[in-house]
C-alpha cells in the first residue's frame, strides 16, 4: 500500500482504564471484530502479548493498532493508541493522548471510577478530547450501572445518559462502540501539503532494530527514505522503515496527516529519542514544534550495589543495557562505607523502581543490596545557593545550611465512604494538609490531601488499600518542593556508623522512625557469635538502641535416615544466603535488612 | 550392612512433616508390599543385615496379613531374622494395637519406635495428628506388655506458645513410661512444609530462640537424671539401648534402601528410589529396581558428609582413620585453617582411642553450635571439593 488513508475516514483513538476493568480484553474483541486477528487463532490479549512477532523481528508490544473496520458500507482504519496505566508514568500518558482525537473511558461497572481513571479522563478532557464513557462488566450480577453514572457526572460532568454498555468478555456491546467511535470521534485535522509535522508518543527499544518510534502524523506527509530532523534534539536520520502494527508490524511507504504507526531509523540509544519530541523533515520548510516536549523527573531515588564487590562494572553495563529500553532511568556512581562501590539510581516513581529491580535481577543475574527509596531534597545554603541532594549521606551539617525543601504532591484518594474516617487519619499522620472533599455519590468520597512524597513512597498504597478493604485509589499530581523541619537519623551497627541506612525524616517523627528501624533490624539481622548493639542518633544524639543477643545454639534437631545428599545440600544454600550478605565491620546483614528503613510499624 | 525399609503411606499428612509420606486414599497397600518384595529380590537378596528399620509413613498402617507378608518375606529373602540385632518397625499410637504389637513380635521385631509427639491435645491438633494423647499412652503400655527388648517414644518441643510445664510433664510421664529410648526433637520448620507456609506467612510464629535453647539443655538435664543418656542431639537411651540402626547413619556405614523414595549408600555410591508410590510402583514391576539417582559422591564432599553426620555424636565424634581410609584425604589437612580454627576456639577437639585412631568431637559448646561449624568447614565453592580431590 503506497497511498495514505483518507483523513476524514480516520479515527485516533484510546481506551483509559484502571487495571483490571478490562482494557485488554476489550483490546482482543476489537482485534476480532476488525478481523486483524484470527478468532480460531486468538491469544488472549494480544496487545500485551511481548513476542507479538518474531518473524520481522521486531519483539516488543504495539504501542498502536491499526484497525480496519467497514462501518455503515464504508471503510473506516480506526487506530487505538494504548497508554501506560501508572501513575509513575502520566507524561507517557499525557503524549499518547496527545495523539488521539478520542478516547474511551472504560470503567468497571461493578467496581465503578477510580483515582487514576479521573486524573486520566480529566487529562483528555483538558485536551478538549472526545470521551466516550463506557460501562464494562454489565453483565455481572453486582453491576450498578446508575449509580456509576450518576458519578460520571458529577466527578466528570459527562452526561450519564451518554454512557455505552457492554461486556468485552462476551462481546456484547463492542460492534456498538466501533460505530459510536467513528460518530463521535472527529477526523482527524491537517494538511498533507504543508512541511512534515509528527509527534512522538511512544519509543521502544527492540534488540533487532534498534529503537522503535511510534508517532503520529499532524500534518505534511512522511515517506519512506526521507531524512527527519527532530526539533527537539536536534539529530537527523533517515527512515529505513515506515509501518503500521496491524497487530503484526506491516511496512508502508508512507503516512499521511491523521495515521499512527512506527518509523525505525538507525537509532542506537532510546536515551536519543524523546516522547513529545516533533519530527519534521531534514531538508525543506521547518514546522512549527508541537507542544514542547520535557524530562520526566526522577522522584524516586534508592543505592544499587553489587553484593560482590568485583561486580561494579557489570553492574554498570547492565544498568547501561537496562537504559536502552528505558531511558527515565537516572544513574551515577556513589561510593557507601557499608556497601562499598555502587550506584545511586533515580526513578519515576515506586512502582518504576521495583519494576527496574526485578528487571536487573532477572536479566542480569547480578546479586545486588538495595538501599531504602528516599526523594530528592532541596537544600537551601546560608550563602544563598541551593542543591538537590538524591542521598541522605549527601545532607550538609544542619549549621550549614538555612532550610530543606522536600517534594510535596495534591494527592486526589477515591474512597468508599467507610474508609473516610481511616483514610483522613492516615493522610493526617503522615503530616498531610487536608484540602477538600468531595461526594462522588452517597457511598464514595473524593479526598484532596498535600502530602509529602516521602510520606508517600513508604507503605502508604498498602496502608490505603487496608483502610478501605481494598477499595481506595490515589493519584497524585506534579510534586513541588516545600520547606520542612527536617533531620538526618543515623544508624549504627556494632558502633560502626551505616551510612546506606540512614533516613531523613521529620524532626517529630525521627525517635519513632529511628526505633522502628533498628526492631526491624534486630528482626533480620541473624545472631552472631557475639552481642551485636544496633543505636540510632541524630547529629550527636543518640535516639533509640538495641541489642541482638549472641548466638548460643544452632544445631539441626532432625538428622537421621538415609538422605545425606540433602543435609548437606541444605547447608550449602545456608551458605550460599551467608555469602551474600553484606559486612558492616563484623557484622553481616542480609539485604533484606537494608531496606528495614521502610518499616513504619510499631 | 544395615537395611531400610520405606512404608510412604500415613493416616493423614502431619503438619510438620517433611518426610517422603502420603496420606492414605485407598492406594493398592499389598502390590506395595509386593513391589518391595520383587525390590528385596533384587538388591538385598541374601544381605544378611545386622539392622533392621521399617519406617515410614506409618508402617503400622499394614493390616496383620500384611505385615505378615512383608516380614516373612525380607526374612526368607534377606536372612535378617538370624543376622539382625535389632529390627524396628516404626508404629503411630493410631493404628497400633496389642495385637498387631504381638504379630510384630512373633515375625522378629525387637524394637518399637512410637510417634507420640506430644501428650496434649491441643498441640497433637495443631501438628493435625490424627491420635489423642489416651491412644498415645494406650500404646506406649501395648508395646510393654508384649514385651519388646526395646522401646522408643518421639517426643517434639517448642511448640509456639505453650506453657513449659506441660512440656516437662509430657517428658516425665513418658520417660517413665517403660521406655529404654526417647526421641526429642526441638520443632523445626523444614522447607515445603504445610507449617513453614503458615510460618512465612505470619500465622504459626516460631518460638523464641532463648528458649528453645532453655527446653533443649533443660530436656537434656531431665533425661540425664532419669537414666537416659544422650547420645545423639536429639536421642537419648538408657544403658546399651541406643539405636543401632540410626547409629549406621551416624557413624556413615553402609545401608541398602528399599521402597519409595528409599535411599542407600553402599560401595561408595548414594542411591535414591524415586519418590512417588506410584511411580516407584511402576517402575519396580517393570524393571526390579526403580533409582531416580546415583551418585558416587566426590571424597571431599564424602568427607564432609562423615564429619556432618558423625559429630552429631558427642561422646564419640568422627573416627578421622577411618574417615580416612573412606576418602584418602586427612581430615585436618583438607579443611585446613577452618578447622584449626575450630580447634583453637576449642568449638571442636581431637582426642586418641584406644586403638591409637584419632576422634574428631564437638565440644560442650561446639555441640550447640554444629550447624556453625558445619558451615565453616563447608568448602565456599559446593563443587570445589570434588575439583580439589581429582
Amino acid at each position: 500500500m503506497s497511498e495514505t488513508f483518507p483523513r476524514e475516514r480516520i479515527r485516533n483513538f484510546s481506551i483509559i482504564a484502571h487495571i483490571d476493568h478490562g482494557k485488554s480484553t476489550l483490546a482482543d474483541r476489537f482485534l476480532e471484530i476488525t478481523g486483524a486477528v484470527d478468532t480460531r487463532k486468538r491469544a488472549e490479549q494480544m496487545l500485551d502479548s511481548m513476542d507479538l512477532e518474531k518473524e520481522r523481528g521486531i519483539t516488543i508490544k504495539a504501542a498502536a493498532v491499526a484497525l480496519q473496520a467497514k462501518i455503515d458500507g464504508e471503510d473506516y482504519l480506526l487506530n487505538l493508541i494504548d497508554t501506560p496505566g501508572h501513575v509513575d508514568f502520566s507524561y507517557e500518558v499525557e503524549k499518547s493522548l496527545q495523539a488521539c482525537e478520542g478516547a474511551l473511558l472504560l470503567i468497571d461497572a461493578a467496581q465503578g471510577i477510580q483515582a487514576q481513571t479521573v486524573a486520566n479522563a480529566l487529562l483528555a478532557l483538558e485536551q478538549e478530547m472526545t470521551v466516550i464513557p463506557v460501562f464494562n462488566k454489565i453483565d455481572l450480577p453486582h453491576a450498578r450501572p446508575e449509580e456509576i453514572a450518576e458519578e460520571l457526572e458529577h466527578v466528570l460532568l459527562l452526561e450519564k445518559e451518554s454512557a455505552l454498555p457492554c461486556s468485552a468478555k462476551t462481546g456484547k456491546g463492542v460492534e456498538e462502540l466501533l460505530r459510536e467511535i467513528v460518530r463521535q470521534v472527529p477526523a482527524p485535522q491537517g494538511d498533507p501539503d504543508k512541511p512534515l509535522r509528527a509527534l512522538i508518543f511512544d519509543a521502544k527499544y527492540d534488540e533487532y532494530r534498534g529503537v522503535v518510534v511510534y508517532l503520529r502524523i499532524i500534518d505534511g506527509v512522511i515517506r519512506k527514505g526521507d531524512s527527519v530532523h527532530m526539533l527537539g534534539t536536534g539529530r537527523d536520520y533517515d527512515v529505513l522503515e515506515l509501518g503500521k502494527f496491524t497487530p503484526k508490524p506491516k511496512p508502508f511507504k508512507s503516512m499521511g496527516p491523521g495515521e499512527a504507526g512506527y518509523l525505525i531509523s538507525n537509532i542506537k540509544r532510546l536515551g536519543d529519542v524523546k516522547v513529545g519530541d516533533t519530527i519534521t523533515l531534514t531538508k525543506g520548510e521547518r514546522a512549527e514544534p508541537l507542544q514542547g516536549y520535557r524530562e520526566p523527573q526522577a522522584m524516586v531515588w534508592c543505592g544499587i550495589y553489587p553484593t560482590n564487590s568485583g561486580d561494579f562494572e557489570n553492574l554498570r553495563s547492565a544498568l547501561e543495557t537496562l537504559k536502552l529500553n528505558d531511558s527515565s532511568i537516572l544513574f551515577e556512581p556513589e561510593s557507601s562505607d557499608a556497601l562499598g562501590f555502587g550506584f545511586r539510581c533515580g526513578f519515576l516513581g515506586l512502582l518504576h523502581m521495583e519494576i527496574v529491580q526485578e528487571r536487573l535481577e532477572r536479566e542480569s543475574d547480578l546479586d545486588i543490596v538495595q538501599t531504602a527509596p528516599t526523594v530528592p531534597y532541596e537544600v537551601q545554603f546560608l550563602e544563598g545557593e541551593s542543591q538537590v541532594i538524591h542521598s541522605p549521606g549527601e545532607l550538609p551539617d544542619s549549621n550549614e545550611y538555612q532550610e530543606i525543601r522536600e517534594p510535596v504532591v495534591t494527592t486526589s484518594i477515591l474512597v468508599p465512604d467507610f474508609g473516610i474516617g481511616p483514610v483522613m487519619k492516615l493522610c493526617a499522620d503522615r503530616r498531610g494538609v487536608f484540602l477538600r472533599q468531595d461526594h462522588l455519590s452517597p457511598t464514595r468520597v473524593m479526598l484532596v490531601w498535600d502530602m509529602p512524597l516521602a510520606e508517600i513512597i513508604f507503605d502508604f498504597y498498602d496502608k490505603l488499600k487496608s483502610a478501605t478493604r481494598g477499595y481506595g485509589t490515589m493519584n497524585y499530581d506534579e510534586p513541588r518542593f516545600e520547606a520542612s523541619r527536617l533531620v538526618k537519623v543515623r544508624i549504627m551497627v556494632s558502633g560502626v556508623e551505616a551510612d546506606a541506612l540512614s533516613v531523613i525524616c521529620h524532626t517529630d517523627s525521627a525517635q519513632k522512625r529511628g526505633r522502628a528501624i533498628l526492631r526491624k533490624l534486630q528482626k533480620e539481622i541473624p545472631r552472631h557469635q557475639f552481642q551485636v548493639a544496633l543505636q540510632a542518633a541524630v547529629g550527636g544524639k543518640i535516639i533509640a538502641r538495641e541489642n541482638i543477643r549472641a548466638l548460643s545454639k544452632n544445631v539441626t534437631a532432625k538428622c537421621y535416615g538415609g538422605d545425606i545428599t540433602r543435609k548437606r545440600k541444605l547447608l550449602e544454600k545456608q551458605k550460599e544466603g551467608k555469602k551474600r550478605m553484606k559486612s558492616l565491620g563484623r557484622v553481616e546483614v542480609p539485604q533484606k535488612a537494608f531496606l528495614a528503613v521502610l518499616s513504619t510499624d510499631e | 550392612m544395615s537395611l531400610y525399609v520405606h512404608f510412604p503411606y500415613c493416616q493423614s499428612k502431619c503438619r510438620y512433616c517433611d518426610f517422603n509420606s502420603y496420606a492414605w486414599t485407598g492406594q493398592n497397600m499389598e502390590a506395595y508390599v509386593d513391589a518391595v518384595l520383587q525390590e528385596a529380590r533384587s538388591v538385598a537378596k541374601e544381605l544378611l543385615p545386622q539392622t533392621v528399620f521399617i519406617g515410614g509413613g506409618t508402617p503400622s498402617l499394614l493390616s496383620p496379613q500384611l505385615l505378615d507378608r512383608l516380614l516373612r518375606g525380607l526374612a526368607d529373602i534377606s536372612g535378617f531374622v538370624h543376622s539382625s540385632k535389632e529390627t524396628t518397625l516404626e508404629a503411630n499410637p493410631e493404628s497400633f494395637s496389642r495385637e498387631k504389637a504381638s504379630l510384630a513380635k512373633d515375625l522378629g521385631i525387637t524394637r518399637i519406635s512410637l510417634g507420640i509427639q506430644s501428650l496434649r491435645q491441643e498441640v497433637l491438633q495443631a501438628y493435625d495428628r490424627v491420635h489423642d494423647p489416651e491412644q498415645a499412652l494406650k500404646a506406649l503400655d501395648a508395646a510393654q506388655e508384649v514385651g519388646f527388648a526395646h522401646c522408643n517414644a518421639d517426643l517434639i518441643f517448642a511448640f509456639p506458645g505453650q506453657n513449659p510445664e506441660h512440656w516437662w510433664q509430657d517428658l516425665h510421664t513418658v520417660l517413665a513410661s517403660g521406655i529404654d529410648h526417647l526421641s526429642a526433637y526441638e520443632l523445626s520448620y523444614e522447607p515445603g512444609t504445610a507449617l513453614t507456609r503458615l510460618n512465612q506467612a505470619g500465622r504459626w510464629p516460631a518460638e523464641n530462640p532463648d528458649h528453645c535453647q532453655a527446653l533443649f539443655e533443660g530436656t537434656r538435664q531431665a533425661c540425664h537424671q532419669a537414666g537416659f543418656g544422650g547420645y545423639e542431639v536429639s536421642n537419648f537411651a538408657k544403658s546399651g539401648a541406643a539405636c543401632l540402626h540410626n547409629l549406621v547413619y551416624w557413624r556413615s556405614h553402609s545401608y541398602v534402601g528399599l521402597g519409595a523414595g528409599a535411599h542407600s549408600w553402599y560401595q561408595g555410591n548414594r542411591v535414591q528410589n524415586l519418590p512417588s508410590p506410584e511411580d516407584y510402583l511402576a517402575t519396580i514391576q517393570n524393571r526390579g529396581q526403580a533409582i531416580q539417582e546415583k551418585q558416587r559422591p566426590s571424597p571431599g564432599t564424602l568427607l564432609f558428609e562423615i564429619l556432618m553426620m558423625g559429630l552429631r555424636l558427642p561422646h564419640e565424634g568422627v573416627n578421622l582413620d577411618r574417615a580416612e581410609k573412606l576418602t584418602e584425604l586427612d581430615a585436618l589437612e583438607y579443611f585446613g585453617d577452618p578447622l584449626s580454627s575450630l580447634l583453637d576456639r576449642k568449638w571442636l577437639c581431637l582426642e586418641t582411642g584406644s586403638q591409637k585412631e584419632r576422634y574428631l568431637r564437638a565440644t560442650e559448646t561446639g555441640f550447640l553450635l554444629l550447624d556453625e561449624i558445619l558451615l565453616q568447614l563447608l568448602p565456599d565453592d559446593s563443587n570445589s571439593p570434588a575439583r580439589k580431590a581429582q
